[in-house]
């Protein structure tokens, strides 16, 4: 059966994958080797990114989400919808129609989190205005560079600004809200985020900036997609329901690129989407390059949230509805700045604790022997071909290096340096 | 030498190749991470690395950077063929720069870099001869909690 580790949002289906190259080689992090004919993941090196699940082509990676059948254990059920879920159904339906449509099937209520992201743009204000270094300040939103950040950019974990994401403070917000006003015990509240991704699932699961998540799960985009777009087609809703005034359009910005910073008071900030270059800018950051940025968006999918592997509209299209769906509701402030500040005073957005650095196991624990292995690793690398061809099921030559030295492959392995003796053998025998 | 376990290798960097630049400070951190240095002691050596490697690009023909990782100790020495330093106590004065308008319009030459190396360096060493060149040399002690 299928590999599963709780601590991970992705799991290889044994029956399907017939161990092809390509989730290796896209794996930013070198997590996954292929051993025995079917890809493997190095949970400890996997940061939940789902390029694998986007390059399979035979849908041997699988996401790991809430089941729908898990929802129902709560008394009082709450959907809280990512903002990219306006995008996926078209440019004529209106947010209200789908938060209307998810009421219908089966929540007892539905929250807009848009409004929400507008007060955490005013709080990352009030937190650049306090705090003047370090620069740049990184976005805490997606979960993924989170833990980029703590695997490959440990000296960076202080960069990254400690205010909680739009979709845990609106879960806090709402369970004590609810609570209070309907009576009913926070432990009976289920609070559900539909989402683009499955990293928030591990976010949900294992936060790294407090000891529980707000959020009690979280449905993709994809498993509701199919119910949601035939119940918008059944019936038209009457008009005067489609349109929402109290929606944001600063807040659904968010789900692109830019969304963050584009109510800033800050100009000289930076918005980055895309895993290759989400890298790329903070091996900058670390070089102390970009020290003159205030605030860095950084969402590892491309052309952010949109982009998420467990959406289902073309990222495009669903950008040009997002762009549209912002002219609609335009850039009026629908958020009070005094309620925000006293919010932001009472440490209501904060982490309960900093992100921790969780760098990679080095070669070895003993840094002697740590250093005679990384000799050993750059003698090996010279013998290697450095095609990269990925067939002894490392994704490239040096990363079989690494692995020879930690003592997890053999020099054997290489197809090439074995067919080279074999040759050589040949050869022999002639003369 | 206290000890002959060293981990040492060289990194080429040419003058004016804007291109590259950057390159090899990034080569230097990886290894720096994978041996299992502090993550605060490789941003340190990455600054270092990074202006230095910079200040090779902007001013000189060409140098090179080897690094040498001890069980206790980094050392990095850049060594470049170049216009070298007139002034080194100058040079190391926060804001001086002789940069040309030029390169003050990429961004650079602020006039930060000796400075940022010293600041971040535990032990620094700086020689130059006007026409030849300039060497730095840097060590940064490991508390040798692992050694």
């Amino acid at each position: 059966m299928a590999e599963i580790s709780p601590l991970h949002s992705i799991k290889v289906n044994k029956k399907k994958c017939i161990g092809c190259v390509a989730c290796m080689k896209a794996c930013p992090t070198k997590a996954i080797r292929i051993r025995n004919q079917k890809a493997k993941i190095f949970y400890q090196r996997c940061i939940d990114c789902g390029e694998c699940l986007r390059v399979c082509p035979y849908n041997a990676i699988v996401p790991i989400t809430t089941k729908p059948s898990a929802v129902d254990i709560f008394k009082y059920k709450i959907a809280l919808p990512s903002p990219v879920l306006y995008s996926q159904f078209g440019h004529e339906i209106m947010p209200n129609e789908i938060l209307m449509v998810l009421k219908e099937m089966g929540f007892d209520q539905v929250y807009d989190e848009a409004s929400v992201c507008e007060m955490i743009n005013l709080a990352i204000e009030e937190y650049l205005d306090e705090n003047k270094s370090p620069r740049p300040i990184i976005s805490s939103t997606c979960p993924v560079v989170v833990r980029l950040i703590q695997r490959l950019f440990p000296s960076l974990c202080k960069h990254i600004i400690p205010i909680e994401p739009p979709r845990e403070i609106a879960a806090k917000n709402l369970r004590q809200e609810i609570s209070k006003e309907k009576n009913i015990p926070e432990q009976e509240i289920g609070i559900i985020h539909i989402t683009p991704c499955s990293a928030k699932m591990v976010s949900i699961n294992h936060p790294e900036t407090m000891e529980k998540s707000h959020l009690d799960g979280a449905l993709s985009i994809r498993e509701i997609y199919n119910n949601v777009m035939m119940k918008l087609r059944k019936e038209k809703r009457p008009l005067m329901l489609q349109t929402q005034t109290r929606i944001s359009g600063i807040g659904i910005g968010w789900s692109i690129p830019g969304g963050e910073i584009r109510g800033l008071k800050y100009f000289n900030s930076v918005s980055v989407s895309g895993l290759y270059d989400t890298i790329t800018i903070l091996e900058d950051v670390e070089s102390g390059k970009l020290k003159d940025i205030e605030y860095l968006e950084c969402l590892i999918c491309p052309d952010g949230c949109i982009g998420g592997p467990l959406t289902v509209e073309n990222r495009f299209i669903a950008k040009s509805n997002i762009l549209r769906l912002i002219r609609t509701f335009g850039g009026k402030k629908r958020v009070d700045i005094n309620f925000v500040k006293k919010l932001y005073r009472d440490n209501f957005f904060s982490f309960e604790h900093e992100v921790k650095p969780k760098p990679f196991a080095p070669l070895d624990k003993n840094r002697s022997k740590a250093i005679k292995k990384m000799k050993l690793k750059e003698k090996i690398i010279k013998k290697l071909p450095g095609i990269d061809c990925g067939v002894c099921g490392a994704p490239d030559c040096r990363t079989l290096a690494e692995d020879i030295v930690r003592g997890d492959a053999q020099l054997k392995d290489c197809i090439y340096l074995r067919t080279k003796k074999y040759e050589r053998k040949e050869s022999y025998g002639k003369k | 030498m206290r000890s002959k376990t060293v981990f040492q290798q060289e990194f080429k960097i040419k003058g004016g190749d804007f291109l590259n630049a950057g390159e090899s400070s990034c080569k230097i951190r990886n290894i720096l991470k994978e041996i299992g240095i502090d993550a605060d002691i490789v941003r340190r050596l990455a600054i270092i690395a990074y202006e230095a490697e910079m200040n090779v690009v902007l001013y000189a023909r060409h140098g090179a950077m080897y690094l040498f990782v001890y069980p206790d100790k980094i050392l990095l020495k850049i060594k470049d063929m170049g216009q070298g330093i007139e002034n080194i106590d100058l040079a190391m004065r926060p804001g001086y720069s002789t940069a040309t308008e030029e390169i003050r319009e990429m961004g650079f030459g602020a006039g930060m870099g000796l400075p940022n190396i010293k600041k971040n360096a535990d032990v620094f060493k700086i020689t130059s001869k006007v026409g030849k060149g300039t060497a730095l040399e840097i060590i940064i002690n490991l508390n040798g909690k692992n050694g």
